[in-house]
């Protein structure tokens, strides 16, 4: 088992050394070590994995915060690899999904190594693990047998597989492991009333249109992408080290 | 006494919402509880609870196990155990149920039909004659 460490590009910062420093000798005392990859901007993270496939690691582990584990989503779903995270601070949403600590402390979950392998959604061929987003009230979903729209301004049309990142003002998070994903349309300006106004309905692949020209999805905050376009599940497509207080 | 029993009233959550601020168009099934509180067209099926929500309106055939009942219905209506119908709902249509219950003020514009089940004839929930 080999591993491969990818450190996200903020972390050059000085503020990070000492954390880094307890997280790399705590992967020495667990006999977990790997080659090290710092991200710059020569070094991109498909380049490094590119290049960690062909000298063989089967695990890949990347240091950063959730905008990190989102960009390599992308890659690792298309390889037949495993993902570890080592959240960097206390504010990763999805560390806490995982059930993975902040800091040196995740380090004994990669050790553990349960291995789970969890469902991602695709907007067109791009893959997120948490949400895609719309915020156009002039969006058309396109089910199998029929189509659901707004039918008021200001609402934001989400398509999750987790519910962690997207600015919905719900409190359901939904199961990864669960082979589909959930559409939530809610009007942004009704608070009070929140159950009211937030419509949830699960679904496997629906199409998307929008009569607004400039509008564009937000792929879990990261990537946009112009409809008409498809999302649906990708089931069990990422295998991921989880530990014992994950949410799922 | 009628007794209340109808598990679609307390629904409070449930795998499909469709909220007030939407609009479905189309055959719509599902195999779990549903709560509608937007606005709904074409067929509504589900084998299990359908809420209809007090602003909600809907035009559509619609065939639930359990049903409440709030809204603006146009279409009829097929459950297969208990119907509640509040006194805000309003009814253009047949409704078919084993058992019903209409509240003082309900607005009904069409038959009414009960089928009993034979679950429904062996418990006490349904009203006893004097």
């Amino acid at each position: 088992m080999s591993y491969l460490y990818i450190y996200d590009n903020f972390l050059s910062a000085k503020k990070y050394q000492s954390s880094l420093y307890k997280i790399e000798n705590r992967l020495v005392d667990l006999g977990i070590k790997g080659k090290v990859v710092r991200l710059n901007v020569l070094k991109n993270m498909n380049e490094v994995v590119e290049d960690g496939i062909k000298a063989d690691i089967t695990t890949v582990v990347v240091i950063g915060d959730d905008l990190s584990f989102s960009k390599i989503i992308n890659i690792i779903a298309k390889k037949d690899l495993v993902l570890g995270i080592i959240p960097v601070n206390n504010k990763s949403k999805f560390a806490k999904i995982l059930g993975v600590p902040p800091a040196h402390q995740a380090c004994e979950i990669l050790a553990q190594r349960i291995i789970k392998e969890v469902d991602l959604g695709m907007v067109g061929h791009y893959y997120f693990i948490d949400s895609a987003t719309i915020t156009n009230e002039e969006t058309t979903v396109k089910f199998g047998s029929y189509n659901a729209s707004p039918s008021s301004k200001q609402n934001i049309v989400s398509f999750n597989n987790l519910n962690v990142l997207s600015e919905l003002n719900i409190d359901n998070k939904f199961n990864p492991t669960d082979g589909q994903l959930e559409l939530v349309i809610q009007n942004t300006d009704v608070l009070l009333t929140k159950n009211k106004s937030t419509t949830i309905l699960p679904f496997t692949k629906v199409s998307v249109e929008c009569q607004q020209p400039g509008a564009f999805i937000v792929i879990d905050q990261i990537t946009k992408l112009k409809p008409p376009t498809t999302v649906q599940i990708a089931p069990n497509k990422l295998k991921v080290i989880v530990g014992a207080q994950r949410m799922f | 006494m009628f007794k209340e029993e109808n598990p679609a009233k307390d629904i409070k959550t449930a795998d499909t919402v469709i909220g007030a601020s939407v609009k479905v168009e189309g055959d719509f099934n599902s195999d779990h509880d549903i709560i509608i509180e937007g606005s709904v067209s074409g067929n509504v099926k589900t084998k299990n609870n359908l809420k209809i929500g007090k602003n909600s309106k809907v035009k559509a055939e619609i065939s639930a196990k359990n049903a409440f009942i709030a809204g603006t219905v146009t279409g009829n209506v097929v459950v297969q155990d208990k119907l509640h119908v509040t006194s805000d709902a309003e009814i253009k249509g047949n409704i078919t149920a084993s058992l019903i219950m209409v509240e003082l003020g309900a607005k009904l514009n069409g038959q009414c039909r009960i089928t009993p089940t034979p679950e429904a004839l062996n418990n006490n929930s349904l009203p006893k004659k004097e």
